[in-house]
């Protein structure tokens, strides 16, 4: 296996686009995917027929369409030589980077546009097969607060959990939703730790400011080679430098550390082959469906030891002013979770930190940003993807 | 018949493959499937073992009795089960190695507590489907 395709820099992302996130919109994915397009489009001067690579990660409201990338392309009027739907929930946008830039490579295409879009809190089309029906929604487990429910209770018995070093990120990242105009609007007011940890008991001991919100929304990037980004005279450029996956981590193990997730693979992957350690990131926009989730991957990915979580998040300045800015456009918990196409939110963040473009929650450092995934619940284990990217400028 | 879950869609529909896994459940037995290759079990069903891909899975009967290794109290409850809330959900591990996400009876938030001996016990959800729980063991 080549052991860092994206070494030599030679994929550079040129524009991100990304809609305002709703309750409710009452649009389609593919109105918000538009949005993203168009946005896209006009950033980088590009007509539709210079797309010829088209990403997409599939959508809750639209998944009972087996062709959904199809109709993506079709309403949008792209016609690709390069098509892909990815389906590994909050990582697919990361995903989708990794696998263009290795359809670029590749010549497939040369020019993609990866856009994410979903309303689920509009339509929800999913229904899941395998175990779930007969084993696992007969028992009533709240669906994803249940699992974390469960993990969370089980991180409690193996190590120390302070419920104020979660708050404290909870309130760090409101900050940065208060500050993000894409944020959706109910949120962009400021919390107190004390309202994280009174808030309304969804599946103990997880509380609903653990957790995210469905929205609907989209986000998306251009991603091109380096030298036609340089040739179309692109303004802006961040190059993704390192990517790292696994699905299914320790599977065929009957009784896993179910605190334990593939980031502890991933993660000191992901950074070794970008010649990094945690110290070097500059910001973190770790996937953030829980609190819990960010605690572990800080553990897992080596910013922390086991079990110190708690302690380093109490230690660190988590604001975009801080030491390890994470998630400072409000991340998925603060902003909204626009369903399946969540992943991108903290994607183009990331992004939008490289281009210098974050405004007041501008980080001061901007040389690269760690971006991660997470991807669907398992049964009774931690989660079933997990992906690490690195963008450097 | 349940007259909670009677309303629900939440009535496991057993398949060809599932089906000695519920037939078993009817007596109030709990099979688990068995990988004689390397001799472990294996949960949920499957068609095949995942440690040698091979599709020479058994049917066994296991002991029934495990401890809690997490548990979560859902006070925000799935569809169908609003007049249940709130109620504990565990993780619950067999003593022959697999864990099982069950219902937990005869315990409450107030007395739940992880590595407690669980023993099996069943629901009868309707004349065909009987679901497993899971109760303490030093319980009458």
């Amino acid at each position: 296996m080549n052991d860092n395709f994206l070494r030599s820099k030679d994929i550079a992302i040129i524009a991100y686009g990304e809609t305002k996130l709703e309750r409710r919109s009452g649009k389609s994915p593919y109105e918000l995917a538009s949005q993203v397009a168009a946005e896209l489009l006009g950033k980088t001067n590009l007509t539709p027929k210079d797309i010829d690579g088209f990403a997409t990660t599939v959508a809750m409201s639209e998944c009972t369409n087996p062709f959904y990338s199809n109709f993506c392309v079709d309403y949008l009027g792209l016609s690709p030589r390069w098509l892909q739907t990815t389906d590994l929930g909050g990582c697919s946008a990361a995903g989708s980077v990794a696998r263009a830039a290795a359809a670029i490579m590749a010549g497939l295409c040369e020019t993609v546009m990866l856009i994410s879009a979903d309303a689920p809190s509009t339509r929800m089309g999913q229904s899941y097969g395998g175990y779930r029906s007969e084993f696992f929604e007969p028992t009533g487990i709240q669906g994803p607060p249940g699992a974390f429910g469960l993990l969370m209770h089980r991180y409690m018995q193996e190590y120390e959990l302070k419920f104020e070093a979660l708050g404290k990120l909870a309130v760090a990242q409101r900050e940065g939703a208060v500050l993000n105009p894409n944020a959706y609007e109910k949120n962009r007011v400021p919390i107190t730790v004390e309202d994280y940890l009174t808030a309304r008991m969804v599946s103990s001991p997880l509380r609903l400011l653990d957790s995210v919100m469905y929205c609907d929304g989209a986000n998306g990037l251009i991603i091109t080679s380096t030298s036609r980004a340089k040739k179309m005279r692109a303004n802006k450029m961040v190059h993704p430098v390192a990517y790292a996956e696994i699905t299914n981590f320790d599977c065929a193990n009957m009784t896993p550390d179910i605190t334990e997730s593939g980031f502890s693979v991933v993660g000191p992957e992901a950074l070794r082959k970008a010649g990094l350690s945690p110290k070097d990131i500059c910001s973190f926009h770790p996937y953030d469906d829980f609190l819990i989730a960010e605690m572990l991957q800080l553990e897992q990915i080596g910013f922390c030891g086991r079990g110190e979580g708690s302690r380093f998040l109490l230690d660190t300045d988590v604001s975009c002013k801080g030491t390890l800015p994470i998630n400072t456009g409000g991340g998925q918990i603060s902003a909204g979770q626009p369903g399946l196409a969540g992943g991108g939110l903290n994607l183009v963040e990331g992004v939008r930190q490289l281009f210098g473009e974050a405004g007041q929650r501008q980080v001061k450092n901007s040389g690269n940003a760690m971006v991660t995934g997470i991807g669907v619940i398992p049964y009774g284990r931690n989660w079933g993807t997990s992906c690490v990217l690195i963008l450097e400028a | 018949m349940n007259p909670i879950r009677a309303k629900t869609s939440h009535i496991p529909k057993p398949s060809a493959l599932t089906k000695p896994f519920w037939d078993a459940a009817k007596q109030k037995k709990l099979v688990i499937q068995y990988d004689p290759d390397s001799r472990c079990y294996q949960w949920w069903p499957r068609a095949l073992s995942v440690k040698t891909g091979k599709m020479n899975l058994e049917w066994k009967e296991v002991s029934g009795n495990g401890t809690l290794h997490s548990y979560t109290v859902t006070h925000v409850p799935a569809a169908g089960f609003e007049d249940r809330a709130p109620y504990l959900v565990g993780l619950v591990e067999l003593d022959e190695g697999v864990r099982i996400i069950s219902n937990l009876s005869g315990v409450t938030e107030a007395n739940v507590k992880i590595g407690m001996p669980l023993r099996v016990t069943w629901e009868e959800l309707t004349d065909d489907i009987n679901l497993f729980s899971f109760e303490p063991r030093n319980m009458p």
